[in-house]
């Protein structure tokens, strides 16, 4: 027979389960935000705008056709306290739209997966040269890369400049790096990419990226594949050096003076952006978020004033009830 | 004279000369029950469509200048061929389909579209699919029905042909001569020829039709009967003229024009429809007039006008509404993309070389309209369509609505109307007056051939004084037996030997409970044979009597006394004719009955002639007993704030005391009567109740408002209908009596468009249909008195159909007491009656045990209805919900990215939200949310004024949950926003990349978007637990723990 009689769950939640699971979200979240602020305070963090600090390079890059002049800038700072463990070297952009969305299309996967070094469909408008060769990598996200170089020197006194040790590899994702990114299979890199020409921002091709390090060479160069990797918001940071700790370094960073040695080629003043450098420490939940620490306390916070509130609502009216029953 | 016009049906005989009772050939007008598909009143005809179709004239035995459609029928919307086509047209009328395969053509464009080519695609197809599936599903069942019928033609009609004029082997065509066998339905309409029962009569079973299960007799012209052989018959020549297909399957009219004979009048009489079956006839003649389409029961068969429920037209406005949002979204956008180019795009040297289009104003307008098209909720229309099926399928699984009895569950015939139950507004349910069971006409017909008659089915009109009047031959003796006599012989029952007992196959209760009466005093009705007897409707009886009757005066006062009971009287009364006065009526008669043109008035008229100095034999009154949970199911209708208006075309002391009985009208409310003759008298009747009321107008008053048919024709005219609304409007109850089928529904009308409630009306008679097929929702009630109504019904509940026709004597007033008072006399009262009246009142009681249907409405509505409009409403909400939250994240996030329609999400990720990663939540909220349980609906009507309110959908709600989305995306977009702007998240330092943000954001709009329906439950938990267990002030409770709800739910989507 089709007539039945469907079971129902009914959900019955007594006012004090709620108010219990109530106070319960409450107090996760404000030890939640305690964890995090704590772990946020732990972090020691260093970011320098150098867009001011070097205005004669900026302002060098204002106009195009002094692309081939070089421009280096050095920015001296100190660093009170040292800085504990991993130590990471960011670039951080200002007003830098990577989230176009012709921007974000103007890449070929297929190139940079080393299939096909010719395949630029998508790339407009950066598919070819003036003289007609196929750009390799082709597109704008790639024709814009970051080509700042930042050095980072450890001021032991006046007189004694070290150069801190730092890894340029390692710092993109390990899919992109392995899957995503390859070069085409060629003995030789530069004859990979015969027959296709350089990105027109570029001082050089691709296959010159790291000569040194065949690992970190071509396609798989790791600051290209950071950058292509493109971020959500303008203004964003991307990791540019990871510290080698040996030596002097292997507890961190000592404190001390610092200074910065950045050779200046990123042109940022044409668009009212500003460039800086960060220098991080990361914990478990990785670098500086009071943002999101302030988050949990305040959710908390008024999760708690609300279970407070509720709980008087419901006494009070617990006590109506039992008038009503008597 | 008080009991003058009302609906007591009177037993009129004509009988040729003495001996009273002898068969003769003779016209058998048809039985009043007969005629109920037009109207019972003749003022108030129905307007004919008959004129839609030309006459048409048939020619026996000669070949057809024109052509007839042929016998096939197919009720299928769709064959093989066509379904794609139609199918999709059928589609992509729909708004929303429309817009969404426009969206998918935009995607074609190349470098419009920032979600790729088939993100609509794909998911529109998939959605068609569905909605493809369910059509084919539907489709298929009503092809294999058309087979079936189409097959059973051919083969198990075992018709013959006698005169064939189409090579087709299995069709009849029209102006085919067939012979139809015992037991065989009917292939087509077709007019009687001639029989194997003498006089050419036969029987038919119209159960296919209207539902009535019992015989009816149909008889040839007496021109034809002797017609019975094939040779007679294909020497027959002449025409048959006749109007053309229309659905009335009461009326008929047409003429045989035989070669060298004058024409005869052909009626209902001759007509064998299509769908009936031949009974107890060895056989019968006919000849073919319509076939396949053109047949009544086809004609009948169309399907009833859409009806759009009132949920699904604010949903389509917000549709709307949303599609403007999306425009207004999309233009803002581009004008940000216009300004951010104008300002930023030039200078950025990294976009510089891009082509023009980024900066084209139309191009950018497009990608927005396709980038924010998700707004509108794809899967909505279909989402809803399935839900709603399931919730039919609840309506028709409900065991509290299911009748064990004849195996009937309530039956949802639409699906779109399920959440308008849960609306019936603060006005008015129409209740057809024959809903109720004390005015029923008929008891199940349907119970006496099928099921073995319940023990209190037997007739208990045994009081053996009648009997021992006559035998004893007390003065009243002879009136008695009169009076019996009639009521054993004078109807249009047809009895059926079953073995040795006979069952009665009665069209009408009430003439069956006063055979069964007679029967039981001994008159056993035994068979029926051609008679002259004319049973009519009629109002007037008393005004035809003669002045000789006897016992006038105690008749009318027992007769007032009944109806103010709530009995249906009938007056029985008779005439003497002689011999040679029957034969000149019987001219002037058959005259009248064969003109074409105002046959009905021609006839009426020659009534009038024979019908007059009639003598009175007694009165009858048949009650319908009150249904034990009736007054109950008022009371909570009533505390539902949802109004009854009984519609009945009974006479106003009935009606009234209906209203009474089932506590519609209580006794220390003020009565309001209506009943004038002419429109001025109304208009100032009218206006001097509503000054009386005064100040109170518009309010509800404790008053019940009661008009008749012919005040209401006056009432509603267009001047006087604007005070007449206002008037019945501040009455608590309102009993428009006397009012004919298209009064009914003109009411609902009028109550449906000028008091924009939402209206349902219940009825279970073909006088119903049309205030069904009016009213915002109508449920038939699919009983005995025919399929009609249920066939053109929104829902269609069962009611008990175990009539017991239990027939008692009555003690008249003041006889009664007496009785009580003197033990000694309490035998003797009924003497003392029959010395005073003549023969005595019988009282049949007719207990029409319907109790079960009332209570199945209380459940329909309350429970229902409720809950599927709260299942609906919160559907659709949380479907615009969903959709907003997502959609407007992409809003927020234009802002970031220079309005360049760059998409947060993976593009499949968005194109398959609807149809995949959300497509089931809806669903559960569509079937199995319960805001309150079953208990708790019943037992507080109150809760329905939520529904009934439509509070839990209205512009504010829906606004309400728009703005609510969009805080929800706000906190959704720029709280990860701000938490990842960093952009050192992970724990070795990587940096992270837009669709990092994007599937954060993704996943948190999901544990929102879930999150926020398990809050739902939860909260509905809450509310309903808090409920029961304070009985007191449930109002005032119900509001305090909907508060304390809603700031939890706030406060729980802060959380969020």
């Amino acid at each position: 027979m089709k007539q039945q009689q469907l079971p129902a769950f009914r959900l019955q939640l007594s006012a004090n389960e709620i108010l219990s699971g109530f106070f319960a979200i409450g107090l996760f979240c404000l030890g939640m935000g305690i964890i995090l602020l704590l772990s946020a305070k732990s972090i020691r963090e260093v970011e320098i705008n150098y867009t001011e600090k070097c205005a004669t390079c900026a302002k060098l890059r204002e106009d195009a056709t002094n692309f081939d002049k070089e421009c280096n800038c050095s920015i001296s700072f100190y660093l009170p306290q040292k800085m504990e463990g991993n130590v990471y070297l960011y670039y951080k952009l200002y007003g830098f739209y990577q989230n176009l969305y012709r921007y974000i299309l103007s890449r070929s996967n297929i190139q940079l997966v080393g299939t096909d070094v010719k395949d630029v469909r998508n790339c407009a408008p950066f598919k070819t040269s003036d003289n007609g060769l196929p750009i390799a990598p082709c597109g704008a996200i790639a024709n814009s890369m970051f080509n700042d170089t930042i050095v980072l020197l450890y001021n032991f006194n006046s007189s004694t400049h070290i150069r801190v040790p730092m890894v340029r590899t390692e710092t993109a994702w390990w899919t992109d790096k392995y899957v995503k990114f390859q070069n085409p299979t060629f003995q030789n890199l530069s004859s990979a990419f015969a027959g296709t020409a350089k990105p027109p921002n570029w001082p050089k091709p691709v296959y010159e990226l790291d000569e040194k390090d065949p690992g970190n060479n071509g396609f798989v160069n790791d600051d290209f594949i950071v950058w292509m990797r493109t971020a959500a918001f303008p203004n964003f940071k991307k990791l540019y050096r990871r510290l080698h700790r040996i030596g002097n370094f292997t507890e961190g960073l000592p404190a001390g003076s610092y200074s910065f040695i950045i050779n200046y080629n990123f042109p940022v003043g044409r668009f009212q952006g500003q460039k800086a450098v960060v220098l991080s420490t990361l914990t478990w939940s990785g670098g500086s978020s009071l943002f999101l620490a302030l988050a949990y306390l305040v959710t908390g916070a008024v999760t708690l004033l609300a279970s407070f509130s509720m709980m008087a609502v419901h006494l009070k009216l617990k006590e109506r009830k039992t008038f009503f029953l008597q | 004279m008080p009991n003058g016009p009302g609906r007591s049906q009177a037993l009129r005989m004509s009988l040729p000369g003495r001996p009273r009772i002898r068969a003769s050939v003779g016209p058998v007008r048809p039985p009043p029950g007969y005629k109920k598909a037009d109207d019972e009143m003749s003022r108030a005809t129905s307007v004919g469509d008959q004129l839609d179709a030309p006459a048409r004239t048939i020619y026996l035995n000669q070949p057809h200048l024109n052509k007839f459609c042929d016998n096939q029928i197919s009720t299928a919307k769709y064959s093989v061929v066509t379904f794609l086509p139609r199918f999709l047209y059928e589609q992509i009328r729909r708004a929303a389909n429309a817009f969404f395969l426009f969206i998918a053509l935009l995607q074609q464009i190349p470098d419009v579209s920032p979600t790729g080519r088939y993100t609509t695609l794909v998911p529109l197809i998939i959605i068609l699919t569905i909605a493809g599936i369910k059509e084919i599903v539907e489709d298929f069942k009503r092809h294999k029905a058309d087979n079936a019928v189409n097959k059973k033609k051919t083969i198990d009609f075992g018709i013959q042909f006698v005169l064939r004029r189409k090579p087709c082997p299995f069709q009849v065509a029209v102006g085919d001569i067939v012979k139809v066998v015992n037991g065989q339905y009917l292939p087509a309409d077709v007019v009687l020829l001639s029989s194997s029962e003498p006089q050419a009569m036969c029987y038919v079973e119209t159960a296919n039709l209207d539902g009535e299960t019992n015989l009816k007799i149909r008889q040839g012209l007496s021109h034809t009967a002797d017609m019975q052989t094939r040779e007679v018959l294909m020497k027959l020549s002449g025409t048959i003229e006749c109007e053309g297909p229309n659905r009335h399957l009461y009326d008929f009219t047409g003429n045989l024009n035989l070669d060298g004979k004058s024409p005869v009048a052909l009626g209902p009489d001759q007509i064998l429809l299509r769908g009936t079956q031949l009974r107890n006839t060895q056989w019968s003649f006919g000849i073919v007039v319509y076939t396949g389409h053109d047949t009544k029961l086809m004609q009948n068969s169309t399907k009833a006008p859409l009806k759009r429920s009132n949920v699904e037209k604010v949903t389509n406005v917000q549709i709307l509404v949303l599609f403007g949002i999306l425009l207004v979204m999309a233009l803002v956008s581009s004008v940000g993309a216009l300004y951010w180019n104008g300002s930023q795009g030039g200078k950025n040297w990294y976009i510089k070389k891009m082509d023009a289009t980024s900066d084209n104003f139309g191009y950018n307008l497009l990608t927005f309209i396709i980038l924010y098209n998700n707004l509108i909720p794809i899967s909505l229309l279909v989402t809803l369509e399935v839900v709603k099926y399931t919730q039919a399928l609840f309506i028709n699984w409900d065991t509290d609505m299911y009748y064990l009895g004849n195996d009937t569950p309530a039956m949802a015939r639409t699906s779109n109307l399920n959440e308008e139950l849960g609306q019936l507004c603060n006005d008015s349910v129409s209740l057809s007056g024959s809903h109720f069971p004390e005015l029923t006409r008929e008891p199940s017909s349907d119970d006496f051939s099928r099921i073995p008659p319940p023990p209190s089915d037997s007739c208990d009109f045994d009081d053996p004084r009648l009997l021992k009047n006559i035998e004893d031959h007390h003065p009243t003796a002879p009136c008695i037996q009169e009076f019996l006599t009639l009521l054993a012989v004078c109807h249009t029952v047809v009895p059926e030997r079953d073995g040795d007992s006979i069952v009665y196959q009665a069209s009408s209760p009430d003439e069956a409970a006063l055979v069964k009466g007679a029967r039981k005093l001994g008159f056993v009705f035994t068979a029926r044979t051609p008679y002259s007897v004319i049973i009519e409707a009629d109002n007037v009886i008393f005004e035809r009597l003669s002045k000789d009757s006897k016992y006038m005066e105690e008749t009318l006062c027992h007769l007032e006394y009944f109806a103010t009971e709530g009995l249906r009287t009938l007056c029985v009364a008779y005439a003497d004719l002689t011999e040679r006065d029957y034969e000149e009526w019987l001219k002037v008669y058959q005259e009248a009955s064969t003109i074409l043109k105002d046959r009905t008035q021609r006839l009426e008229e020659c009534y009038e002639i024979i019908e007059k100095n009639l003598l009175l034999l007694g009165a009858t009154a048949i009650e319908d007993r009150l249904q034990a949970g009736v007054p109950e199911t008022i009371a909570t209708l009533l505390k539902a704030e949802i109004k009854i208006w009984v519609l009945t075309g009974d006479k106003q002391e009935t009606a009234i005391n209906i209203g009474y009985s089932c506590r519609l009208v209580s006794q220390n409310m003020a009565l309001i009567l209506l009943k004038e003759d002419s429109l001025d008298a109304t208009r100032a009747a009218i206006t001097q109740h509503c000054a009386d009321l005064g100040s109170l107008l518009g309010k509800e008053n404790d008053a019940a408002l009661i008009i008749d048919g012919h005040t209401l024709k006056y009432a509603l005219s267009f001047e006087v209908r604007r005070s007449f609304l206002d008037l019945a409007l501040s009455c608590k109850a309102v009993i428009c009596c006397r009012v004919s089928p298209l009064q009914k529904s003109e009411i609902v009308d009028v109550v449906k468009k000028r008091v924009k409630a939402i209206t349902l009306a219940i009825g279970d008679g073909a006088n119903d249909v049309g205030m069904i097929q009016t009213a915002h929702v109508g449920v038939g009630i699919s009983g005995n008195e025919g399929m009609q109504a249920t066939n053109n019904s929104d829902y269609a509940i069962a009611q008990d159909g175990c009539a017991c026709s239990t027939c008692s004597l009555y003690p008249p007033p003041g006889i009664s007491s007496l009785s009580e008072d003197a033990g000694t006399l309490s035998l003797t009262w009924h003497v003392r009656l029959t010395v005073e009246i003549g023969i005595g009142s019988v009282y049949m009681r007719i207990p029409l045990l319907k109790r079960i249907q009332f209570s199945y409405l209380e459940k329909l509505l309350l429970v229902h209805g409720a809950w599927s409009y709260n299942r609906v409403t919160k559907c659709i909400l949380y479907c615009f919900y969903k959709n907003v939250v997502l959609y407007i994240i992409e809003l927020w996030f234009a802002f970031v990215n220079g309005f360049s329609g760059q998409i947060l999400f993976e593009r499949w990720c968005i194109g398959l939200y609807n149809v995949i990663f959300t497509a089931l939540p809806p669903f559960t909220l569509g079937i199995f949310e319960r805001s309150c349980s079953q208990e708790s609906m019943l037992r507080f009507p109150q809760l329905y004024k939520v529904t009934q309110n439509a509070e839990g959908f209205n512009t504010r709600v829906f606004w309400g949950h728009c703005i609510n989305a969009l805080v929800h995306s706000l906190i959704l977009f720029w709280f990860p926003m701000k938490a990842l702007e960093h952009d050192t998240v992970l724990a070795n330092g990587h940096a992270t990349d837009y669709l990092f943000v994007g599937n954060i954001v993704y996943t948190f709009s999901h544990l929102a978007v879930w999150g926020s329906m398990l809050i739902w439950l939860v909260f509905f938990g809450i509310y309903s637990t808090i409920w029961p267990t304070i009985p007191i002030a449930p109002d005032m409770k119900g509001q305090d723990s909907v508060k304390s709800g809603a700031t939890k739910t706030r406060e729980e989507k802060t959380y969020d």
